[in-house]
């Protein structure tokens, strides 16, 4: 038998006013495969949703101009606590999911963030970690659905562990990435004169039953694109990575309906053949 | 006064091998414009929120379709069936509603099903067409669109299509649902699809007025293959013995049935009639 119980707090807020806020709490019990749920309430849990809210409030109120949705879960899985903050942060249609300590950083990047007019062509340069979305859907989802192994550069390492995770007590629990964490060994890296220089992603998806890889990239060199390829396609591609892996402002990853906060880091990466 | 609705409910759901029940009550409020939700220890008064046949229903119907359907190809399958009451405005209401999702795979084709019914013809009938599918073909001339098909294209086409909002029930604000001409203007009514979701102006429980003759010749789309991109729809059509992909522009209906429409789960609910493209 396995015990979940959880308490939410969200709220939404447009250009420094509240406009929606929500509690939800509730416990779960599972035996074989049968799942008994009610919106029991959870003191202890509820109290650090609110203590964690009231941190983030703070960095809430430097966002001025933007669309900032705050989200604190407060988790006990058969014993085991935690606590998570994620914040949603938009401007002009642009958004990055970050942390209340990284929030001002990646606010600060959303307004530096500009598209350019470039030629949508030659190799990618992802920035900002935002590779880590890429091999999120190549890797990541592939993992979650038990895809045949693909081949990968020898100076690519990834840690994507699953582990059993769900949005809400609502929720049948799913084999989910934990994190995704690629690192490059001695990998070749020449920035080329002529690239796309990749800085956010809009989003991304894995279909599992074509193996094809969807990526929509918000901000680039070359403005907003998309990109549509075989997992085959996106591993061949991977042409070089440079530096330690940097955390990547995004990614809530849905799946079945459950939206998940997924900490995704990545080496600045070159793929080429993509475009 | 402020508004304040409440929701109590009970659920049974299965969603790929785990059967789930869920029962939680919540209130929402829409205080000087901030929208709150949270869980209730106040239930609504007419609370009879007992499903005793739902466990047994939902069982029974997953084992059948399991059954029917070949192994290997369901790719998702969700069916459930609840029971909510509903009280604001000073009003209270009781709904039932059963719910199914299922999309069949034979690759790289995936078909999608969306019931408001424990039907398992139509999942036997997609399943054994999908099995047999062959390449894709340039749409048809002339294509019939099957109701569960017809149901997902009506919300894109509001205000391009003679359609009116069915009358009956409540909706999310407590308001009775009126039967009235579809148009572009705002719709007199809201949608509260959850206690904890902020409730929006919406038609609810949409069907296209009929018209026209249907060629009952005419190729059938009996089935979602994607979900429906503005008026484009790429389906599974079955004309004669042969059964292949297809995508069409829904944007032109030549003919809707007089057949009684079926209640779909798509939008804010979506009656399905059969219809010619």
């Amino acid at each position: 038998m396995t015990t979940f119980a959880i308490a939410s707090r969200d709220e939404l807020w447009l250009r420094g006013a509240l406009t929606e806020s929500r509690l939800m709490h509730g416990a779960a019990t599972q035996t074989g495969d049968a799942i008994e749920a009610s919106d029991a309430r959870d003191e202890r849990l509820v109290h650090l949703c609110e203590s964690a809210l009231d941190e983030a409030h703070a960095t809430v109120g430097l966002l001025r101009d933007a669309r900032v949705r705050v989200v604190v879960r407060a988790m006990r899985e058969n014993d085991v606590e935690s606590v998570e903050t994620t914040m949603t942060i938009a401007v002009d249609g642009v958004s990055v999911v970050t942390t209340p300590s990284n929030a001002p950083a990646d606010y600060e990047l959303l307004h530096r963030a500009r598209n350019g007019s470039a030629p949508l062509r030659g190799p990618i340069v992802w920035w900002n970690g935002s590779a880590a979305v890429l091999l999120h859907e190549a890797f990541g989802h592939a993992s979650e659905h038990d895809a045949a192994p693909e081949v990968w550069p020898q100076w690519l390492s990834i840690d994507a562990p699953l582990v059993s995770r769900r949005e809400t007590f609502r929720d049948v629990p799913l084999l989910r990435m934990k994190h995704l964490i690629a690192q490059q060994n001695d990998a070749p890296f020449a920035l080329p004169d002529e690239r796309v220089d990749v800085q956010l992603i809009a989003g991304g998806a894995y279909d599992p039953l074509t193996d094809v890889v969807t990526v929509d990239v918000a901000v680039s060199s070359a403005g907003p694109f998309t990109i549509r390829r075989s997992r085959a396609e996106i591993a061949a591609s991977l042409a070089g990575a440079s530096e330690e892996p940097v955390r990547y402002p995004g990614v809530i990853c849905s799946r079945e309906g459950q939206e998940l906060y997924v900490a995704s880091l990545a080496p600045v990466m070159i793929t080429d053949g993509l475009l | 006064m402020t508004e304040v609705y409440r929701k109590s409910g009970r659920v049974v759901r299965y969603e790929n091998g785990t059967f789930l029940s869920v029962s939680e009550t919540g209130e929402a409020v829409e205080e000087g414009g901030v929208f709150q939700a949270r869980p209730s220890a106040e239930v609504p008064a007419q609370t009879g929120v007992s499903v005793p046949h739902a466990a047994a229903d939902v069982e029974g119907y997953v084992a059948q379709t399991l059954l029917s359907v070949r192994s290997g190809r369901i790719e998702r399958f969700i069916a459930s069936a609840g029971t909510a009451t509903h009280e604001t405005n000073g009003i209270t209401w009781t709904e039932e509603s059963r719910r199914v999702h299922i999309s069949l795979v034979n690759s790289p084709l995936r078909a999608l099903i969306d019931l408001a019914s424990f039907d398992r013809e139509i999942v036997q009938t997609v399943a054994h067409a999908l099995a047999r599918a062959g390449d894709e073909r340039n749409a048809p001339k002339r294509i019939r669109l099957a109701p569960n098909v017809s149901a997902a294209i009506l919300p894109p086409l509001i205000g391009e299509l003679a359609m009116e909002q069915t009358g009956g029930g409540f909706d999310g604000r407590g308001q009775a649902i009126e039967t009235r001409v579809v148009t572009h203007d705002a719709p007199p009514n809201w949608y509260r699809p959850g206690y904890a979701v902020r409730p929006v102006r919406a038609w609810l429980n949409i069907r296209a007025l009929p018209f026209g003759r249907i060629d009952p010749d005419a190729p059938l789309g009996i089935a979602l293959l994607e979900p429906v991109h503005g008026t484009m729809l790429r389906v599974l059509c079955v004309d004669g013995a042969d059964v292949f992909p297809t995508t069409v522009d829904a944007s032109h209906i030549a003919a809707v049935s007089r057949a009684a429409p079926v209640w779909y789960p798509y939008a804010a609910g979506s009656f399905g009639a059969e219809m010619m493209l």
